[in-house]
């Protein structure tokens, strides 16, 4: 019983202590960090952040079925908002396919970049920059890329 | 030989590499709009679908498949034989709320009409630039200065008695094509910061209006449910009745659920970013006939 307590505790302490981002749950960032329309507010000043051609490092160690889910759920990664993925329903129809993303055979270190800021190799890309603007952790990134890698 | 092709290719990468390092990353790439072309100049093609009643008619057909029904820009919603949406009600409550306080309020209606209790067609012509007050209006706005200037009540800017009383002064240029100038002075200044507006970056999700609003765009495609569609004829539609949610929607509360999309900081109605969006925006419908109320 005290031993549960003072689990539940700790949580409740890191939870308010810590200040890296939560790694495994896209933290949510107020929009005022990202430009905007207003001439008078703050974040009408603030310039798009700039492309990051992001490394992998180490190993990929990502879930595949976590990566299903952030890919699918419309506050997470929203992928099928433009893309045709493995066992998604109603997909976006602007993104290429990629439900058999894992037999073209692409490394893990371009994957992951690509998601994490496309814009290095395409500029004007529409998709959205997921780990420059914090749409996903990076942990997130890796279960994503994960679950593209197993989809054959 | 050999040199001279190496000259060339280090040459050919001299003029792609300063290419690439000009890239604007705040700004989606831009289109050419003749602003003189107003609806006319369309950019998505599917004009010649939505162009006026009998184009809506016979182009029908392309509803049937739902990919398709984005090319009809939402004006087959206009030809329902449906003469009792609450649209009609809004326009009531609307007329009822001018008459009661031009009753109350001697002047209310020609504070509304710029000097004239004549209201019909005046719609057509905003947003203006007001020359006595210095400022750009729009309707919405001449709404809530009336109410404050002469009934010392304020009408706000997306609340339901200044989204009713606009829908109502919309209603009587109903069929009248939208003519606003934007070739000069304010107007114009206002017309080109609108389309900066459009064309910047904003939010977590790094798109523009014209991310999804433009050709080559996501613009008639999936978007999971959803296809956006042209820019071109849009405001002659707005306020409408909006029947997912039973209320009706003015033009500024559509800009806030776009941006609310693109997880960017919604402005609130009558912000002067969405003045200029709205003067860009409404150009392009000049010479489109309104159609109030409508039902979306
Ligand atoms: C707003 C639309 C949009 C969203 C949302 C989106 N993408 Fe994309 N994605 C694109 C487009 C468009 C391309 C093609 C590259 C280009 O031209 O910009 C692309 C390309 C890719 C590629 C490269 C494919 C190839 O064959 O090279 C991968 C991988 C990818 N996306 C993964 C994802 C993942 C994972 C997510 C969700 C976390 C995602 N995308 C969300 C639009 C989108
Ligand atoms: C992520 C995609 C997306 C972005 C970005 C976007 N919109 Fe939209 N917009 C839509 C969709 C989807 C609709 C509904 C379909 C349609 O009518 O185009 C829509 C509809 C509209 C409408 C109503 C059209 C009508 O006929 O009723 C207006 C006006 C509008 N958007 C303006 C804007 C403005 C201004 C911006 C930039 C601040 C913007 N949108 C950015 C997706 C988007």
């Amino acid at each position: 019983m005290k031993k549960i307590l003072i689990a539940a505790l700790a949580v409740t302490l890191s939870a308010c202590g810590t200040v890296q981002p939560v790694k495994n749950k896209s933290a949510s960032v107020s929009p005022m960090k990202f430009p905007c329309l207003s001439y008078s507010l703050a974040c009408g000043n603030i310039p798009v952040r700039k492309p990051v051609k992001k490394e992998l490092e180490g190993e990929l160690s990502g879930n595949i079925d976590e990566g299903r889910k952030i890919a699918f759920t419309k506050k997470r990664g929203n992928c099928l908002a433009c893309h045709r993925m493995k066992g998604g329903t109603q997909p976006g129809s602007r993104g290429p396919d990629l439900t058999a993303y894992g037999s073209l055979k692409r490394s893990d270190e371009e994957t992951y970049a690509l998601v994490y800021d496309m814009r290095w190799r395409v500029p004007d890309t529409l998709m959205p920059p997921m780990g420059t603007n914090q749409i996903l952790t990076e942990q997130e990134i890796r279960d994503v890329v994960a679950f593209l890698q197993s989809s054959k | 030989m050999k040199a001279r092709l190496f000259i060339a290719v280090t040459a050919l990468h001299a003029i792609v590499l300063p290419a690439v390092a000009e890239t604007n990353f705040n700004t989606h790439p831009r289109f050419e709009i003749n602003p003189e072309l107003g609806v006319a100049g369309d950019f998505s093609g599917t004009y010649k679908h939505w162009r006026d009643p009998s184009a809506v008619e016979q182009f029908a057909s392309v509803q049937t498949d739902s990919s398709n029904e984005w090319m009809m820009n939402g004006k087959n919603m206009d030809i329902v034989e449906d003469d009792f949406h609450p649209g009609h009600l809004a326009v009531d409550e609307g007329e009822k709320l001018v008459n009661l306080w031009e009753h109350r309020e001697p002047g209310f209606k020609a504070c509304l009409g710029s000097g004239s209790t004549d209201l019909e067609g005046i719609a057509a012509r905003y947003p203006l630039y007001d020359e006595k007050l210095g400022r750009v209006m729009t309707l919405a706005a001449r709404v809530e200065h009336c109410s404050k200037k002469v009934l010392w009540k304020n009408f706000k800017q997306g609340s339901p008695m200044n989204a009713n009383i606009t829908l109502y002064l919309k209603s009587l240029s109903n069929g009248q094509p939208i003519q606003i100038a934007v070739d000069s002075g304010p107007m114009k200044e206002a017309y080109l910061r609108g389309e900066t507006l459009f064309y910047k970056r904003v939010g977590q999700l790094n798109f523009a209006c014209a991310s999804c609003h433009t050709p080559g765009s996501i613009m008639g495609n999936r978007l999971r449910g959803e296809v956006p569609s042209t820019p071109f004829g849009d405001v002659s539609h707005y306020p409408t009745y909006r029947s997912p949610v039973g209320e009706v929607e003015v033009l500024h509360k559509r800009f806030m659920r776009c941006l609310k999309q693109m997880r960017a900081k919604p402005l609130k109605p009558g912000d002067p970013a969405y003045v200029d969006l709205e003067v860009f925006y409404t150009s392009m419908s000049n010479g489109y006939p309104i159609t109030a109320p409508s039902i979306r």
